[in-house]
Parts: C-alpha cells; structure tokens; sequence
C-alpha cells in the first residue's frame, strides 16, 4: 500500500500534461455546453439567467431545426451506403498481394490525404456548368447539363457523393484491414466445392465481413452528421437552405444569427445524438471487432 | 497464365482509380492552363503553363497560409506524442490508485465528438485572449484521448523484461521511458504521427472561427479565401488548391505505410 501512494506521486508529472489538458479544453467545454444550452444570453450581451430547458423547447418548436435534423439524416443516408460500396470496391481489389497491387493501393487510399477544401474545391471545378468535366460527359452522351450544386433538389445529394468521395480512401483501409483477416482457408474450401466467385463473395466473404462493415458504417454515419468544410465551401447552407445540416445550422445561429443559447441547444442535442452512436460503436469494438494493425 | 487470370484485376482497377482520381485530375489540368484555355476541350491543357501558378503566389501569401498550417500540424502532432506517451507509460508502468479510473476518462472522453464543443471551446478561448493566435489553433490539441488509448494499449503488448531489467539496472522511470519506451514505441508513434498531422492539417470549422487575420489563417481556410476573390479564375483558383495539396500528398506518399496503419488502429474514432 505504501508503495502504490509513493508511485502515484511518480505517475503525477507523466499524467499531468495530458490530464490537465483534457479537463481545460474537453471536460469543460463539453460541462459548459450543457450549462450554456440551460441559460440565455447574448453573445454580445450581459447576465445571464437560467431558463432550464427552454433553449431546448424553443429549439424543438423550430421547423428550421427539424427541416436540418431531417437533411442531416438523409445526407448520412447518402453518403454512408455510397462510401461503403465504393470503398468494399476499392478493398475487394486491393486486399490480396499481386504484383502492382502497391501502386493501386496508393491510389485507392489517395482520398485520405486529400484535404477537405482542396475536395471541395476540385469537385466545384468538376462540376462547373461550363468546364466541368460531369457535364461536359453528360453532353457527350447527349443528355442535358446538370445544375449539380445550384438546384435544391441535387445539391445534397452532389454533396454526399463529394462527402463519400473524400472518404473512400479511409472506408477503404478499414475494409482491407477486415478482409484480409478472413481467414483464406474457408474460401479455398468453398472452391474445392466448386462455388463460383459470386457464390463465395456473398455466401462466405460478405457475412464474414458484415461485422467489420456495419462498424465502418457507423463510422462513416458519425463522420457525416459533421461533414462541414465541403459545405461551407460549396453551397454555404444553399441553395433555398437545402444543405442546411445540423452542424451547419449550428454554426450559422451562432456566428451569423448570434443566437448562441438556441445554437449551444442544437449542438448539445447533436452532441446527444453523437454520443449514442459513437457509444454503440465502442460497445460493438469492444465485443468482437479487431482490425489487424 | 497467371497474368490472364491477374488481367480483369487489373482493368477493373485501372478504371476504377482513373474515376477516382478524375476530379484531382481536372484540377490539376486547370491549373496549368491560361485563362484563355480554361474552357478549351480535352483532358490535358492544350498549352500547359505555369502562370496560374505564379498568379496565386503572386496575389495570395501562400506560403504564409502553407507556414501556418505546417507549424501548426507539426506543433500538435508533437504535443500529442509526448503527452500521450507519458500518460501512457504511467497508465501502463507505475501501479497507483485510480490508475483504471484515469483509463476509463481516456476511453470516455475518445466518445465526445469534438466537432460539437467547438462554440463553448471558441467562447473559452476568446475569455483566455486567444482568438487570432497561434495558441487558439494549437493548445486546445496538445493533448488526444486517442493518443493515450492508443499508446497506453500498444505499450501493453511489449514484454515486462525489458522494463524490469532497466529498473534493476538502477535507471529512473524518465530513464526507461527515453531508452526503452520511446524506442520500442517507434511504430505506434508513427502511426499516431501520421493521424494526427493529417487530422490537424485537415482542420476546418475550427481555424475558420478563432482566425481573423489574414496572417493567421491557414492552408484550408486560405483555400476558401481564394475561391471567393478569384469568382470566375477557377485556374488560379485550382494552382492555389494544388499548393495546398502537396504536402499532405508528399506526406502521405513517403509515410503511406504510417497513415494506413494509424487509420487502420485509430479507426474506432476517425
């Protein structure tokens, strides 16, 4: 016993710098959000009086809020069965070694690197009504240009697959992580009993992987109920409040609208919803996923 | 024989990286062209130059913004090794009470998505005076409870040996962590390393509200400045995009083997 009280004066300045830091800049804040979601105040102005939840009932009363929180829900919906596709793609011919296989590995997980604004700003160009590439394909093929970020009815979806783009490299690392830990055995005892490759792809490596997919999935969900840079540069919540999200409604209430107490509701309420996600996706790691480093 | 089997690989790959990199492509494409061959036809530039090039550096402090970035991605990352590894060895190394307690708030803290405590960390910063300072964009991240999760397990997996036998040799507890610790860490500092310069590098929301200054802001904000001047100029636009890129691009391409690793272990929260 003496002995643990002697290291525990040891471990102090090992943990300090890292302890101390989380308690100033996440403990707090996150403590903080919650107080500010409970009182009102101007970001500009004096005193604050608490008003329990009446940030959030004002918040719920918002057809605005529940216009965004449905966007954010259809955006996630988007962009997670896309990304999950594209990046099981990319995985499906990249994860077994062949010569070459470094070099499209490279460019598979290229997106990873890819900063959001430099995204952002390579798929404006691609889409641009009159030198982007997607329209100038669609007039070859003779069909009509597309208002990709201009119209309300395209422009989350345009989002989305701009959003998936960029994440197709990190769905695909994790999902070459997952294949590459089914065990090679099984399907070779699939092809002695002369399944075809489609047969073994979903009989055998599609179930094994479902655990590893809906996990990445999760992930994505949780990346895209924040994807903020490629909206911000892009449509700025436009056109018509179409790409309104969440996050973006959060930032626009509390450094445009200045309504810091109905935006620190919003956010604590996504806050919420995060949590649970990202809660159900620990608990899921902790029962039977494992990535091989 | 074994290349006709390998053959519908490699199409399919070949196609499918050509979609891929397209929107890069054109980027590129655009900012080696003059303003006059913007719109021309054809996927290469018909006349390739590098005008656009020296227009984006000439008009916009670029290599100030990439300077900020870069000082900025280093500083983190930095911070980030060396607090999480020091919290990691006295989580994994020294028995104390409270130890797992101190591990859990690791572990609990990696499940607060730092994207929606950005107002009360803006309005927290602002009261300490630093909005507009290096300190706003690097303090708040010295420290990673995915750092400490990461390392704290890592450190767990070598063997007690080595540690012991340091001990026994009379050296202190730094001691062991500047010649054990650190070295047999090597990988899983990389991998850390790598996740941490690309997220930090990455970071959008947060430079855009506690920057004010031009001088202050970095690459990725720089990148949205320069889109709203040059309107209709997308090639210096694109020149200004492909500036910012190449780091992260060399980066990646001399430490591919870290990133895939860090994104593979840091997966759980992205």
């Amino acid at each position: 016993m003496r002995r643990r009280r002697g290291e525990l004066l040891t471990a102090l300045p090992f943990l300090l710098p890292a302890y101390a830091l989380f308690l100033l800049f996440l403990v707090w804040p996150a403590l903080e959000a919650l107080w500010l979601s409970l009182h009102r105040e101007n970001l500009f102005g004096r005193g604050r009086e608490w008003v329990g939840l009446g940030n959030f009932q004002e918040v719920l009363a918002r057809p605005e809020f529940w216009k965004s929180a449905l966007l954010t829900l259809k955006f996630a919906l988007v962009v997670a069965p896309l990304e999950l596709v594209l990046g099981l793609l990319a995985a499906l011919l990249v994860y077994r070694p062949y010569p070459g296989v470094a070099f499209f590995r490279t460019l598979f997980f290229l997106t990873t690197a890819v900063p959001t604004a430099v995204a952002a700003v390579a798929w404006g160009w691609f889409l641009h009504p009159v030198g982007g590439w997607a329209n100038r394909a669609l007039a070859g093929l003779g069909l009509p240009p597309q208002p990709w970020l201009t119209s309300p009815d395209l422009a989350l979806y345009t989002l989305g697959v701009i959003t998936a783009w960029s994440g197709v490299g990190f769905t695909a690392i994790l999902l070459t992580a997952g294949l590459q830990n089914i065990p090679e055995e099984v399907l070779e005892a699939a092809t002695v009993d002369g399944a075809s490759p489609w047969t073994r792809f979903f009989r055998i490596t599609l179930p094994l992987l479902s655990p590893t997919l809906f996990l990445v999935g999760l992930l994505v969900v949780l990346k895209s109920l924040t994807a903020f840079g490629q909206i911000h540069l892009l449509t700025r919540g436009g056109p018509a409040e179409s790409t309104m999200v969440w996050i973006y409604r959060v930032y626009q209430d509390a450094f445009f609208n200045f309504q810091v107490p109905l935006a620190a509701a919003e956010a604590f309420l996504l806050f919420l919803v995060l949590l649970l996600l990202a809660a159900l996706q620990f608990w899921l790691l902790g029962r039977r996923v494992h990535y091989a480093a | 024989m074994r290349l006709r089997k390998l053959l519908p690989t490699y199409l399919m790959a070949s196609a499918y990286a050509f979609l891929l990199v397209l929107p890069l492509f054109t980027l590129l494409s655009a900012s080696l062209r003059a303003e006059g061959d913007l719109y021309a036809p054809g996927l290469l530039p018909p006349h390739p130059t590098l005008e656009p090039y020296r227009e984006a550096l000439s008009r916009y402090p670029l290599p100030r913004f990439l300077l900020n970035s870069l000082l900025v991605s280093v500083a983190v990352t930095l911070g980030v090794l060396a607090t999480s590894l020091l919290a990691a060895y006295a989580l994994t190394r020294l028995r104390f009470r409270g130890r797992e307690a101190l591990f859990g708030l690791a572990v609990a803290l990696l499940l607060v998505p730092g994207e929606v405590t950005f107002l009360p960390l803006y309005l927290l910063v602002d009261r300490l005076g630093w909005l507009d300072t290096y300190a706003a964009l690097t303090v708040p991240f010295l420290a990673s409870p995915l750092g400490v999760f990461l390392l704290r397990q890592y450190l767990r997996t070598l063997p007690e040996d080595y540690f012991d036998a340091a001990r026994i040799d009379g050296a202190t507890h730094w001691q062991v962590l500047r010649h054990v610790a650190l070295p047999l860490s090597a990988p899983a500092l990389g991998a850390l390393a790598a996740l941490t310069f690309i997220g930090t590098w990455n970071m959008y929301l947060w430079p855009l509200v506690v920057t004010k200054s031009r001088e202050m802001q970095t690459a990725q904000i720089a990148v949205n400045f320069i889109l709203n001047e040059e309107v209709a100029r997308w090639n210096v636009v694109a020149a200004g995009a492909i500036l910012v890129l190449l780091p992260t691009l060399i980066a990646f391409l001399l430490a591919q083997r870290a990133f895939v690793r860090g994104i593979a272990l840091g997966g759980l929260k992205g």
